[in-house]
């Protein structure tokens, strides 16, 4: 191999593309060329400098100056020119504010029951939300109370209250009613108004009034006697 | 590759924010390449603008069967160099290869110690002295070679000559920087 032909194979050498039988007689020669092997060192250099070598930095203003001389300023879209009229606004005490505005005009409306759908002028009378909120108070009341009342805890106290009341209200009865034992003082002179008591106890309770009183005719002649004999 | 193609197809139909991502990724190696055939930045950035307003206006022209954008963006910068050469070859003052030493737009390696950091920033500048002496030929077969790391298949297609041609260019070339740079160590 010549010093022409070597440098001419030099760029191949390196990157690996002579065939085998060309790559020997390169390396052949350069063993024995300094000349040769001193310009294979040199370019073997030269590549690896060029490999090396970052590529220079592009200025920032460079790409921003391009796009000016092509597409011209660039014209906001539409989503940001909202952004930057929302952008203001966005910020959370402005979104608090709103929000609770919102929410308590929603309830005033609720409360004065105006339908926004059948929206009136007549909706817009301070005394029509008065008149409103009342009655939808009373509404409210009663529902409540229906619901407390409708409660199946509720109910058995109070049919359980309601017995018991009953129950007391018998055996003191019945205690008042034998002889010899003071009669339970009745509210109205003219007798006991608790409905509540069976008929047949009113009954006695009657009888044993108007036997008290002269002229009246009783069931059992021994026991007019007797009570007679007694008052006389 | 597709992700280019689609970018493509996106600025023809008017979409500017997929023109201005095609720019902000091929951007950094045009200016790479105006920078190592200019040797210049102000220059480099220029030309720049100019070849990519070129491309903005002929981007209808760029076929996808004749090859990919980045080869067919190449080919653009090339001939807009070469024209560019061309036109200001006779402005051109032929200097010594002393006098193109000091061109700092490069960074210092990171890591190394500042002995061989100016060592490197003092190669770096040699390099580029040196590439600057070499033949437009040569000099943009060598940029896309080994600065740009094409393939000889897609650096024949840009420069439009035959693969032999090419490798004929890069090995000519970098026997001459290899000179070059013998000479100024010297």
């Amino acid at each position: 191999m010549t010093h022409l032909e070597l440098e001419n194979l030099v760029s191949e050498y390196l990157e690996g593309q002579l065939d085998v039988t060309r790559r020997l007689e390169f390396e052949a020669h350069v063993g024995t060329c300094p000349g040769c092997r001193e310009l294979l060192v040199g370019v073997r250099q030269v590549i690896e400098y060029c490999r090396e070598a970052e590529d220079p930095e592009l200025a920032p203003w460079l790409v921003a100056k391009i796009l000016l001389a092509t597409i011209g300023e660039r014209q906001p879209t539409l989503f940001e020119r909202l952004a930057g009229f929302l952008r203001p606004g966005l910020q959370a005490r402005v979104v608090y504010g709103v929000a609770m505005t919102v929410f308590s005009a929603s309830i005033i409306i609720n409360a004065a029951g105006i339908n926004l759908r059948q929206f009136t002028l007549a909706d817009l009378n301070p005394r029509t939300w008065v008149h409103r909120a009342d009655r939808t108070g009373h509404l409210l009341y009663a529902r409540a109370e229906k619901f407390y009342y409708d409660l199946r805890v509720v109910y058995e106290i109070e049919s359980r209250l309601r017995q018991l009341h009953q129950q007391s209200g018998q055996e003191s009865q019945g205690s008042s009613d034998q002889p010899g034992q003071p009669s339970k003082p009745d509210s109205a002179p003219g007798g006991s108004t608790d409905k509540k008591l069976p008929d047949d106890l009113q009954l006695a309770r009657l009888a044993g009034v108007a036997d008290s009183l002269p002229g009246l005719e009783g069931p059992s002649p021994d026991s007019v006697h007797g009570k007679r004999g007694t008052l006389q | 590759m597709e992700h280019d193609l689609d970018l493509v197809k996106r600025c023809l139909g008017g979409q500017n924010p997929a023109w201005e991502e095609l720019l902000r990724i091929h951007a950094r190696k045009v200016y790479s390449v105006c920078y190592r055939f200019t040797g210049r930045g102000s220059e480099a950035e220029d030309l720049t603008q100019e070849i990519f307003i070129k491309v903005f206006q002929t981007l209808e022209t760029y076929d996808a069967a004749q090859g990919t954008f980045s080869t067919w963006l190449n080919r653009v910068a090339r001939n807009h160099l070469v024209d560019h050469y061309r036109r200001t070859r006779k402005d051109r003052v032929t200097s010594s290869l002393e006098d193109e030493l000091g061109h700092l737009e490069e960074k210092p390696s990171a890591g190394a110690g500042p002995v061989a950091r100016v060592e490197a920033r003092e190669r770096k500048e040699m390099l580029q002295a040196a590439l600057d002496k070499l033949s437009p030929d040569m000099r943009e077969a060598v940029i896309l070679r080994d600065f740009q790391d094409l393939d000889y298949e897609e650096i024949a297609q840009v420069l439009g000559v035959p693969e032999g041609t090419v490798k004929s260019r890069i090995n000519r070339g970098r026997l001459e920087l290899a000179r070059l740079l013998k000479r100024m160590d010297s």
